[in-house]
């Protein structure tokens, strides 16, 4: 009986993780190109939010979530017009441009979002149900961690290796990265560096807007003014941590994702502890990571550096 | 915007060059501008709420500073956004880009509160006075954490500060919300502290008007940084730290010490006005109230271009407009959280602006 149970639970905290990961996956992997390509788009928080809010809007004024889907990674899409202009063309410095950022979501969205539910109950609606494979998701342990998620989980985890083949396998990937290593290269062979950063930038800044919505879809049925509550900032950790490889990346949104599973599964397992400290682990966990990480290696040489000819 | 010159016909190109000396009225011309768009766009936003744009804009001016009641509710309010923005000063000036602000007010609110239960009893002056230092040390002690992590461990202080915002945060969570310090009543549990004691409410300025002592806190705050910015050595290392740090290190200047002190002073001034919000106005510890200082220091400090005279004149002109926002959600039924989308939108405009008188545009021929 006790042996079943905590089966049961194991197999739940995983199943929560494989969902926890997603919207931080696809903030992370987005943020990976953006930042290959020499941007280090730091308002990727509040591109999140955007994405979230968008995607409440449309799916209870709707009652289409896929439309919710396209919407906010529309509002990402305009959120990275924004980065690009005020990073690529007007050179502002990145970190204090994504700062900016951040600010300006996190007011706009709570303006709205009043405005939106003022003098009435908050609308809801009904968010993403899983889908099973069938056949794979009669597998033991693995088959309800791995095969009975949301349709956009299994599309998260099908964008890394899209994504490490669009940067390691393809000319345009070894473009975007010449961006972040030596702009001063293309500029010279007359290709344009501000078209493709503005790419990079778009790319990365529609996928964190995706992954808002997916917060949004998959895990509630209604908006809070800080429903991010700082995962594009862990994305942005899981880069680092992850050495800026799409590997790398995977396994650190994967711990920061177990580390909130257990956080969320705390009463069942009957641990008698307060869950702030659940809730606090990942963000610990970055602090101890970035701690033992030496400086190093594989970041990209322009990183954060407006290119100036 | 743009025009049948502007598209890259091959022959002509935009071209951004760098000012070598930018000149004032240029500037002044360009904040100008950022000024009335920033204006505009929120202007577009109150429209698009259904309210009449020219009304509310009136009722949010005339609450904010429209009458001597006014005016004192909106010096209240400014107090701790000077703070915070005079804490963001300090440590941009360094070119150190800690936005822990946020966490040091909620740091310096938390360690007051535990000298205003350890310290109970003690008189008055001696008291408050305990209270005062202890939620400066406290914000100081997150800022050293931040700027140890920079210089020992190489971590970046952006995201190590908004690390640690959050796990204050959940500090706090915790201990108001269920930990030692909450609020049991005899029915109810309460996500907030017991009320705090007469004896260490921040002293009036003006018989029982909102405005409290630790405004004149803030003011001796902002001459305090001003002097030790523009007028000691250490002010000149921190200008030079921003500039160049590599020259600042062969002249024999310990980079990691200056760091530490940059820090303590930013984390002790923003700790001040987690101070000032408990003990000057809401007199119980909670979340919410304290929610948003350290952020809306951020575009302060940006905003007053990184002085602390403009971090004064930001500040007056936020908390005037957090006061008038209450008045506009009652009279012309536009909601409050109209206040911090416009100071984001203030904030972009005012560093398009700042790069744009900065840089020139000019127009050359390719022809070649």
């Amino acid at each position: 009986m006790t042996e079943l149970f905590s089966e049961a639970i194991l197999i739940s905290i995983f199943a929560g993780t494989v969902r926890i990961m997603t919207p931080i996956l696809f903030a992370a992997i987005g943020e990976l190109v953006t930042q290959r390509a020499g941007i280090w788009n730091m308002g990727v928080e509040g591109t999140m939010l955007m994405g979230s809010f968008t995607a409440y809007f449309v799916a209870t004024s709707t009652g289409s979530i896929w439309l919710a889907v396209l919407a906010a990674v529309i509002s990402g899409i305009m959120m990275g017009l924004v980065t690009a202009f005020m990073t690529v063309t007007m050179r502002v410095d990145h970190f204090i441009s994504g700062l900016g950022i951040n600010l300006l979501v996190a007011g706009l969205t709570l303006y709205w979002f009043r405005i939106y539910i003022a003098g009435r109950a908050q609308p809801t609606f009904d968010g993403f149900n899983s889908v099973a494979i069938p056949g794979l998701s009669q597998i033991p342990y693995l088959g309800p961690i791995l095969f009975d998620q949301r349709l956009l989980t299994y599309l998260a985890f099908a964008a890394v290796p899209m994504i490490w083949f669009l940067l390691y396998r393809t000319r345009m990937g070894l473009e975007l990265r010449c961006l972040g290593e030596n702009p001063k290269a293309l500029d010279i062979k007359g290709l344009s560096v501000v078209c493709r950063q503005y790419m990079a930038v778009l790319i990365g800044s529609a996928m964190t807007g995706l992954g808002g919505g997916f917060l949004m879809l998959g895990f509630s049925d209604r908006f809070l003014a800080d429903i991010t509550a700082g995962r594009g900032w862990l994305a942005i950790v899981a880069i680092i941590a992850g050495n800026w490889m799409p590997r790398g990346v995977l396994a650190a949104v994967f711990v920061f994702a177990l580390l909130e599973s257990i956080g969320t599964h705390v009463q069942v397992l009957g641990l008698n502890m307060p869950h702030q400290i659940f809730l606090a682990m990942p963000y610990l966990a970055s602090i101890l990571l970035l701690m033992g990480l030496r400086r190093k290696t594989n970041q990209p040489v322009k990183l954060g550096i407006p290119y100036l000819r | 915007m743009s025009s049948i010159d502007d598209m890259p016909t091959g022959q002509r190109r935009i071209k951004v060059e760098r000012r070598l000396n930018p000149n004032a009225s240029w500037t002044l011309a360009m904040y100008m501008i950022a000024t009335l768009f920033g204006f505009g766009l929120t202007a577009l936003l109150i429209w698009t709420s259904g309210a009449d744009v020219l009304k509310a804009f009136m009722t949010l001016f005339d609450g904010a500073f429209g009458s001597q009641k006014a005016w004192i509710a909106s010096l209240a309010k400014a107090t701790p956004l000077i703070l915070t923005g005079l804490a963001t000063i300090v440590a941009f000036r360094a070119q150190v880009w800690s936005i822990g602000q946020e966490g040091q007010v909620y740091s310096g609110a938390m360690g007051a509160y535990l000298a205003c239960l350890v310290f109970a009893g003690l008189p008055v002056g001696i008291y408050l006075s305990l209270i005062i230092l202890s939620g400066m040390i406290a914000g100081a002690g997150l800022g050293i954490i931040a700027a140890i992590l920079k210089t020992r461990f190489g971590v970046n202080e952006i995201i190590s500060t908004v690390m640690m915002n959050y796990l204050i945060v959940f500090l706090l969570s915790y201990l108001i919300g269920g930990g030692p310090w909450t609020e049991v009543s005899s029915s109810v549990v309460y996500q907030q502290s017991a009320r705090i004691p007469d004896a260490a409410h921040l002293p009036y300025l003006f018989g029982t008007t909102k405005l409290h002592i630790a405004f004149v806190f803030a003011l001796i705050a902002a001459v305090f940084c001003y002097v030790m910015l523009e007028k000691t050595p250490l002010g000149y290392e921190i200008r030079a730290m921003g500039f160049n740090p590599v020259a600042l290190a062969h002249r024999g200047t310990n980079i990691g010490r200056t760091m530490i002190i940059v820090m303590a002073i930013s984390g002790a001034i923003a700790g001040l006005a987690g101070v000032s919000e408990i003990f000057g106005t809401s007199h119980r510890v909670r979340v919410d109230t304290l929610y948003g200082f350290g952020f809306t220091g951020i575009i302060i400090g940006m905003i007053g271009g990184l002085r602390p005279l403009g971090a004064v004149i930001a500040g007056i002109f936020f908390g005037g407009l957090e006061t008038g926002a209450l008045y506009m959600k009652l009279l012309a039924k536009v909601p409050a959280a109209i206040v911090p989308a416009m100071e984001g939108i203030l904030l972009l405009t005012f560093l398009i602006a700042g790069v744009a008188a900065r840089y020139k545009i000019v127009r050359v021929n390719t022809n070649d």
